[in-house]
């Protein structure tokens, strides 16, 4: 991972989100339709949680040097049904451990969905992503309102947006944040 | 405006008269289930008492855990694991069950899968307890919301139904109908619904069919499946349980958003190429009839059940598994393990030169016996991506009982018409 740059910057969030409202970063991999994620660091890593571990196994199947070019900020791009299978925490982990800070994609798979959203990662269904966008294009993405804008492009693509519940998860840093606050305001 | 079963259910545990498609709502499961694991339950346990303060669960009779993976051996840290969950539970006197069989098979044997109920897991497989007219949901590691609140939120998912008529023809079974869906619809062909099973070809299934086919619901895109209780599945759960049932049933003007018709009498034996259950590796077993196999699995939440056994002895009987081979028959419960016995079923199997074995996930996720490297293995297992069984260069076909028995028969892939008629 690159060091030394943080572009998760922008639009202040609106009311002390761990999330600021507009996350501005590059993408960093175009994944296709029905992505198994435990392929992003192989199958035979899936049990491993050391950092270091995962930094070195993470895309080597895709691309030998993916780790070096990726920066804090970037965000995956996938087709239809991203996450499909058996989606374990570990890959994710490794992708955010390398600074990736969501995914954009045509349509997810249920159990990865409610798995990273409670995570804390947004995760935006946007129709059209997967082929509106290259490799390394600047986004704006404003997770709030399910928009993508894409300056170099001139473009803004419409998302699905979040019900409350996801945007109030998100808000508070996914879910296990989200039911100690809630546990602290029942209890006071 | 009628409601589907699925939102008549969701409808009584968020306490509402109607709930919607796309709404979110708090609900109240009646039983909110794990299974041990190191990471899972162990950390729940942890963070409940630590951030929490949860030192008792309120109401102990909404908790079931059971101890189904890992059984096969004797590793001390695993041992360590089983015995953290086997104090918290006595500790807080929760329905504990250790070494009875594979948890969704057992939820169902004692009478937590009744019609009506909802029911909560980490695994996105308990959606087998459908085929009793009960919603089961699996919410991963938001199953602690519910551990520690009593209650989750969940977004009410809209349904499809799968209109069923006809009967399957010998060697077909219910695993070829999931994964013809599958291969009909795509992997996210009913993405964030549920599946819902009607008609007189559901109503003739037999309950371990059902469960087969509930339980794979994820790998169409599901996040449940379901069928409306029926005398079948009602006098089932009279038989494992005292309480009243509160059976729940789809309107007639139920709205669906969509209907897929199936014919079982045309169906044939599907057989799913190694990688994943995606539409694209599914193939008619004559496709690829002759691929060579070493391994064979009989088991799984998914297809170890009395019919799935039953269906291996009748191909097998008098006859011997091909030489090279190995099959390892796993029944889903002791239940079905001791019902298999009974009926001579187990002794047939041996006969033929299988190993039986007792109920456990571990055969399913690599555990036990795990594939080398360059072995091939036909299964009825739930996954089939590299590595699931062991070593990532080793390949797994997933099939019915039937066509697994068939191919350990033949040595190969093979077609289980050919060895039934």
């Amino acid at each position: 991972m690159t060091t030394g740059t943080t572009t998760t910057s922008g639009t202040p969030s609106s009311s002390g989100s761990a999330l600021p409202d507009v996350m501005t970063g590059r993408v960093a991999w175009i994944f296709g339709d029905d992505f198994d994620i435990d392929l992003m660091i192989g199958v035979a890593n899936i049990k491993y949680t050391d950092p270091e571990k995962l930094h070195a196994v993470c895309m080597k199947a895709y691309e030998e040097d993916f780790t070096d070019h990726v920066r804090a900020g970037d965000w995956l791009v996938g087709g239809r049904n991203f996450g499909y299978g058996h989606p374990h925490y570990v890959a994710m982990t490794a992708m955010r451990n390398e600074g990736i800070v969501g995914v954009l994609a045509e349509s997810f798979s249920p159990g990865f969905w409610r798995g990273e959203i409670s995570n804390g990662m947004p995760l935006l269904s946007v129709p059209g992503i997967s082929t509106a966008v290259e490799r390394w294009d600047d986004l704006e993405v404003d997770w709030r309102a399910a928009t993508v804008r894409v300056p170099g492009k001139d473009l803004v693509l419409q998302g699905e947006v979040l019900n409350e519940r996801y945007l109030t998860m998100l808000a508070a840093g996914g879910r296990y944040q989200l039911l100690l606050e809630e546990h602290r305001q029942r209890t006071r | 405006m009628g409601q589907t079963i699925t939102q008549k259910i969701l409808a009584r545990v968020a306490e509402r008269e109607h709930v919607g498609p796309g709404e979110n709502h708090a609900v109240r499961p009646d039983y909110m289930i794990a299974y041990d694991f190191p990471g899972y339950t162990d950390r729940f346990f942890r963070q409940m008492e630590e951030d929490f303060g949860m030192t008792q669960v309120a109401e102990p009779d909404r908790y079931v855990l059971f101890v189904d993976h890992m059984l096969t051996n004797n590793d001390a840290r695993e041992a360590e694991v089983h015995k953290v969950t086997r104090d918290w539970a006595h500790k807080n006197g929760v329905h504990f069950h250790e070494n009875e069989g594979i948890g969704h098979q057992v939820a169902a044997e004692l009478g937590y899968a009744r019609p009506g109920t909802f029911l909560i897991h980490f695994d996105g497989h308990i959606s087998s307890l459908g085929a009793f007219g009960a919603l089961g949901m699996g919410v991963r590691r938001d199953l602690l919301e519910g551990w520690v609140t009593g209650g989750i939120h969940l977004d009410v998912p809209a349904s499809t139904r799968f209109h069923l008529t006809g009967g399957f023809a010998p060697g077909v079974e219910s695993r070829d109908l999931i994964h013809q869906i599958i291969s009909d619809i795509g992997a996210d062909g009913v993405a964030f619904q549920v599946m819902e099973y009607t008609g007189p070809g559901a109503e003739s299934m037999p309950l371990g069919h059902r469960q087969s086919l509930c339980g794979m619901a994820m790998f169409a895109g599901g996040v449940s499946a379901i069928f409306n209780p029926d005398e079948m599945s009602l006098e089932y759960s009279r038989g494992v349980t005292d309480r009243d049932l509160g059976p729940l049933y789809s309107d007639p003007d139920a709205v669906y958003t969509a209907r897929h018709d199936y014919d079982l009498d045309q169906l044939s034996p599907q057989v799913v190429l190694p990688g994943s259950a995606r539409s694209s590796h599914t193939v008619p077993v004559g496709d690829v009839a002759g691929q060579s196999i070493n391994r064979a699995f009989i088991g799984s939440c998914a297809s170890g059940r009395i019919e799935d056994i039953r269906a291996a002895a009748e191909i097998l009987e008098g006859k011997k598994v091909a030489s090279g081979i190995e099959l390892n028959v796993v029944p889903t419960s002791k239940r079905i393990y001791d019902q298999a016995e009974s009926e001579g079923l187990l002794t047939v199997l041996r006969d033929a030169g299988a190993q039986v074995v007792d109920s456990s996930c571990d055969f399913c996720f690599g555990y036990a016996k795990p594939l080398a490297a360059g072995e091939s293995c036909v299964s009825t297992g739930v996954l089939n991506i590299s590595g699931r069984m062991g070593s990532p260069d080793s390949e797994i076909y997933m099939g019915s009982a039937s066509t697994v028995a068939a191919s350990a028969l033949a040595g190969r892939l093979t077609d289980p018409r050919e060895a039934v008629q």
